[in-house]
């Protein structure tokens, strides 16, 4: 991660080289390799990484805010539709309307109002996930708990949480999705990542580039998605195994 | 020893109580049956035990120290307790789910481990085959028996059990019931047993507290008194119109006085010392005879106890005193 320190100088010195590489493009065809291949490590690298830290510090925000958030909408059923409301609006605004509207309100262009643009954009996934997760636990379930003695701390990190993981998950599968994506459009207020390849391969007519900053957002989200289904079946093998009554 | 003094339950916002001035004492050792119709309370009252709920009023006496003498969580960690839907944790292995309270208690892991194995094999479930599974690899009947296992785990002297063996078939219940007397004989917990169900009010109850709508004691006694003598018309309605046939599923056949098997038991129906007086007479009428040939689980013909008669299953049934076995 350590093109996020300087995600400016690296942009400027690949759209520098682009430029440089569009002048003789025309006869290397549409994707040109030789292009690809000397500027892969200074270039296509630090977008890539960059575009991936993006969206995992704007996750791991969400993540942190909607946990806290869903569990008190849970608790506190009056609180859920006011979350949803707010959360909601978020997630109606088009991305660059509101990557406009951070700027307005005074944001220098740069990473943090494209983290805070994707932190918003996935609020409303994981808090209503959160919620229905915690829904899901059976009230026997939590019912037995208690009366065993466990805390209501201890039912919430031992029980309810656990239980609810599949469907958090699937939260954050759908989020990270969403998050990927528009983080390509980041790049217009200076958040760097992939969208920088795509739009200056688009503004140069320099397919390469943009091909590359595509393919590259695709894989990246596919995995991204992947990892998380891996990840749930090794945190909650439970969900996975039934012989069925017997 | 569990005292209720005055215990009564109103919810907030209701103008009725459901549970109305309980006071009756549930003996040590002592499987106490709370039944009645829905809405009486029997669920609120086992649950004002452990203090799932607290009571508005009175207060619960646990050998002599008032429940609300320490936190409801130590107190619920000394209380054994398993539920209908058994409330097993999903994500939890088998092993894990009855080393549930032994772990909260701070056991460590390999007595943990050993208590678990040794509570299997007591319910009947292989350790080695069951310990690393998980709840849902399991068929009902074999979710409950880890529920009463759970329950059992520390070894708590009191034990609330909200029909615990509710939801299976009427077959696998059956076997449950009579699995769990027959631990009950050695463990001799103190239980609170709630059922909607008199018939297994009546098998599992050593005493039986017979609620109606409202809360209201309306009886509490043995089986056997409950049948013979019903307090109200109340109790006499719920324990329904069969009564006689109930209490001799009360009797098992092994304890009645046998009448020698003289003659020709050939042609006779062959009676399990282990059932109930009511099977053997159903065995017995079904049959066409008037008597029945006893044997011993395990012997064929030549092992014949006895014979029993339909005149003498008539005199208990009029109440000819037979101790409980």
């Amino acid at each position: 991660m350590d093109s996020a320190d300087d995600p400016p100088t690296s942009t400027l010195a690949f759209l520098f080289q682009a430029e440089f590489a569009s002048e003789e493009q025309q006869q290397k065809g549409f994707i040109d390799w030789e292009w690809l291949g000397e500027n892969f490590t200074e270039d296509v690298v630090p977008a890539f990484l960059q575009h991936i830290y993006l969206c995992a510090v704007a996750l791991a925000i969400a993540l942190a805010i909607s946990l806290p958030l869903g569990i008190l909408a849970a608790r506190y059923r009056g609180l859920y539709g006011p979350f949803t409301a707010i959360t909601g609006f978020f997630y109606t605004i088009p991305s660059f309307a509101m990557f406009i509207f951070l700027l307005a309100i005074g944001f220098s262009v740069g990473v943090t109002p494209a983290i805070i643009a994707l932190v918003l954009y996935s609020l409303l996934i994981l808090i209503r996930n959160v919620v229905t997760g915690l829904d899901s636990v059976p009230p026997e379930t939590k019912d037995a708990a208690r009366g065993m003695g466990l805390t209501d701390r201890q039912i919430l990190w031992r029980v309810e949480l656990p239980l609810a993981l599949p469907v958090i998950v699937a939260g954050m599968r759908i989020a990270v999705v969403t998050v990927i994506g528009i983080a390509v459009i980041a790049s217009y207020i200076g958040g760097g990542g992939l969208g920088t390849l795509i739009f200056s391969g688009i503004t140069r007519n320099f397919p390469t580039l943009y091909v590359t900053g595509a393919v590259l957002a695709t894989l990246l989200a596919i995995s991204a998605d992947l990892l998380f289904v891996r990840t749930e079946r090794l945190l909650s093998p439970w969900a996975h195994r039934t012989r069925g009554a017997r | 020893m569990i005292e209720f003094k005055g215990v009564s339950k109103t919810y907030p916002g209701m103008d009725t109580p459901v549970v109305r001035d309980l006071s009756f004492t549930i003996e040590d050792g002592e499987i106490c049956v709370l039944v009645g119709p829905s809405g009486c309370g029997k669920t609120t009252s086992m649950r004002m035990i452990n203090r799932l709920i607290e009571p508005t009023e009175g207060e619960i006496l646990i050998d002599g120290q008032d429940n609300t003498s320490m936190s409801g969580t130590q107190l619920r960690r000394k209380i054994g307790y398993a539920i209908q839907q058994t409330g097993l944790f999903p994500h939890r292995t088998i092993a894990d789910n009855i080393g549930t309270v032994p772990g909260l208690l701070g056991w460590d892991k390999a007595r943990i481990a050993s208590r678990a194995d040794e509570l299997l094999d007591l319910v009947g479930l292989a350790p080695d085959q069951y310990r690393d599974r998980y709840p849902a690899e399991l068929s009902g009947g074999q979710q409950q028996r880890v529920g009463v296992a759970r329950a059992l785990a520390a070894d708590p002297p009191v034990m609330l059990m909200d029909e615990p063996f509710g939801a299976v078939d009427p077959i696998t219940r059956d076997r449950l019931q009579n699995e769990f007397l027959h631990i009950q004989e050695d463990i001799k917990k103190t239980i609170v047993f709630v059922t909607h169900d008199i018939d297994e009010g009546i098998k599992m109850g050593d005493k039986i507290a017979i609620l109606k709508e409202g809360g209201i004691l309306a009886q509490y006694d043995t089986p056997e008194n409950i049948l013979v003598k019903p307090a109200s018309e109340f109790v006499q309605s719920f324990v329904g119109g069969d009564r006689v046939l109930k209490r001799l599923s009360l009797t098992r056949v092994g304890d009645v006085d046998l009448e020698p098997a003289n003659g020709n038991g050939n042609a006779l129906p062959r009676i399990n010392a282990e059932w109930t007086l009511r099977d053997a007479l159903s065995e017995i009428i079904g049959a066409g005879a008037d008597r029945g040939l006893v044997v011993t689980d395990g012997e064929s013909n030549g092992g014949s106890r006895g014979a029993i008669t339909l005149d003498s299953i008539r005199k208990i049934s009029h109440g000819a005193v037979v101790p409980r076995g």
